[in-house]
């Protein structure tokens, strides 16, 4: 692996930016590079918001992932999936949440989407809807097979406070559950 | 130099330089996308005995961080476009009474309210004359994360060293993008500071508008027993308001002379890949990154194309500029303006024919549209 480049989007407030620090840290940990850049709009709670992850081997100089070369793109509210799904090269993964994004029937011929109800395992059988973050990045590193699953946990858990370890322990095993679940369907 | 490896933010980073550079003042009113230097320093200062305020607003937080500095201590304050705008006014005092402080402008579209959370290079040209008057400014401009840190660091002892505000520039997308940078231990910081220049002979023939032509004032901190008056009217060596024709002529050409004569002091720049470059790109923060991966690309295509940098982008590394102009016919400068550095450029040169790529729509530049921009040339 020496390249990866991820997008995750939603809407301000949902936690989509925890995530991408949390594999830039993970990647650097293990002696690469890794760079989150997130843009927002000036409606910070419900405005459509991107995270770019890249995760790569030689230094990044550029921080935004080029539209076009997106491997993975997951994505938790519509208007941020219709903004900013052309950024994923052809082919590519896109993981949706069903209950609140709707792709068309041309973008399932163009990209491999999955649907997985996110905030819903969160909300429900994580039982904090909070750990929505962590349920992403374990379906974000088990689809894309960017980093050691220990050390993605590892640094996870080193930006959360300790009370809530064991509840984002669990969001990160149902999050890798329901991604190979969904990849072996 | 030892290092260290974290891993943060360029906003972090900069209220981390400030108060490793042992700034114990913060005065500001939070503006995206600045508003982290503002959190940040927040949370550090108390717990180095250091006091971080938010006034008012913009006004109020250069005024305190004024305030600070005239009683001795390194100060910071922090904004962004519409906040530099109003900090204009009290930036022309600090530039008169000289007053050593930081300004750190996280750069946003504009002009007045703008794309408050979209990046943008607008801030240029306000940065060479924030106020009205002749003054020469000193406007830093960090390329990296790693930069939001040094160039703060460096900010500070210059303040101290030409006894003038310095401003250094982020814009959003280095303020806000994290990631890993190998920064200076805060014991070496620690250790390069240079305290500013103080007079320690009898009261009465302290003078601290009373130096060399190009040299800055010695002020001392006010209420250690030296009296001298404060003004941003034209003054005397002991600082009290004159329209004494030579003393007003001599005052203002000092201000422009403490800093042109010793230019040396202050330039700096980066060359990447220029040894043996036929294109040449010029480009300042974060624009400057997809420049090199333009380059990468460019050069992979069999273009050899280099990038010149300006960190101190005032006063300009202008000899530098010509030596390679002179040299290279194909010259581009990309900026998210609308030239105004160019014009520099173009000054530096003294040609008018460098081509230049401009974007103020408050999306960055990518690299593909420098690699073809450099293309068409």
């Amino acid at each position: 692996m020496s390249k990866t480049l991820m997008r995750f989007t939603g809407v301000g407030g949902q936690g989509v930016l925890l995530a991408g620090e949390i594999f830039a840290a993970a990647k650097i940990k293990t002696g690469g590079h890794g760079l989150k850049t997130a843009t927002y709009t000036s409606q910070v709670r419900g405005g459509p918001t991107v995270v770019d992850i890249q995760l790569d081997d030689k230094e990044i100089y550029y921080p935004y992932a080029n539209d076009g070369e997106i491997g993975f793109m997951l994505s938790v509210a519509q208007k941020s999936y219709i903004l900013f799904k052309d950024g994923v090269q052809l082919g590519g993964t896109i993981v949706i949440d069903p209950n609140l994004v709707y792709p068309t029937d041309e973008d399932r011929k163009k990209w491999k989407i999955f649907e997985i109800p996110i905030i819903t395992i969160a909300k429900e059988e994580v039982g904090n809807v909070i750990t929505q973050s962590v349920v992403a990045l374990a379906i974000a590193n088990t689809m894309t097979n960017a980093l050691d699953k220990d050390v993605l946990i590892e640094t996870m858990l080193s930006k959360v406070p300790v009370k809530v370890h064991d509840v984002n322990k669990k969001a990160y095993e149902l999050g890798e559950k329901y991604a190979k679940e969904a990849m072996s369907k | 130099m030892a290092t260290r490896e974290v891993i943060s933010t360029g906003n972090e980073l900069a209220a981390l330089a400030a108060v490793d550079a042992g700034c114990m003042f913060f005065g500001g009113y939070p503006l995206t996308p600045s508003s982290e230097i503002m959190h940040e320093i927040s949370d550090l200062l108390p717990k180095k005995g250091g006091v971080a305020i938010q006034m008012e607003d913009e006004i109020g937080g250069i005024c305190a961080v004024i305030g600070a500095a005239m009683v001795g201590q390194r100060a910071l304050t922090a904004t962004s476009g519409p906040g530099m705008s109003l900090k204009a006014e009290q930036l022309g005092l600090a530039q008169m009474a000289e007053v050593p402080l930081v300004c750190v402008n996280v750069m946003r579209g504009g002009p007045s309210t703008g794309l408050p959370t979209r990046v943008s290079q607008g801030d240029i040209l306000q940065a060479k004359n924030p106020s009205h008057g002749d003054y020469k400014s000193i406007t830093l401009c960090a390329g990296s994360l790693a930069e939001c840190y040094t160039e703060v660091v460096r900010a500070f002892n210059l303040a101290d060293r030409f006894m003038q505000p310095v401003i250094v520039l982020l814009d959003e997308t280095i303020g806000h993008m994290h990631g890993k940078a190998d920064i200076p231990t805060a014991e070496d910081v620690e250790a390069g500071i240079v305290p500013r220049k103080r007079f320690d002979g009898p009261a009465q023939e302290y003078f601290p508008y009373g130096v060399e032509h190009d040299e800055p004032a010695v002020l001392n901190p006010m209420y250690e027993g030296y009296r001298y008056h404060f003004t941003g009217l034209h003054h005397d060596k002991k600082g009290y308001p004159t329209e004494e024709i030579e003393t007003c002529r001599k005052l203002i050409q000092r201000l422009e002379d403490k800093v042109a004569f010793h230019e040396d002091e202050v330039e700096s720049f980066e060359e990447f890949m220029m040894e043996d470059a036929e294109v040449m790109i010029i480009a300042y923060g974060s624009v400057s990154l997809a420049a090199k991966e333009a380059i990468r690309h460019l050069r992979a295509d069999g273009i050899k194309a280099g990038l010149f940098r300006p960190i101190t982008i005032w006063p300009s590394p202008a000899k530098k500029i010509k030596e390679h102009t002179d040299k290279i016919e194909k010259v581009l400068v990309v900026e998210l303006n609308i030239a105004q550095y160019h014009g520099e450029i173009q000054r530096a040169a003294a040609r008018l024919d460098i081509d230049g790529l401009f974007k103020v729509n408050g999306r960055p530049i990518s690299p593909h549209e420098i690699v073809s921009k450099v293309k068409e040339l």
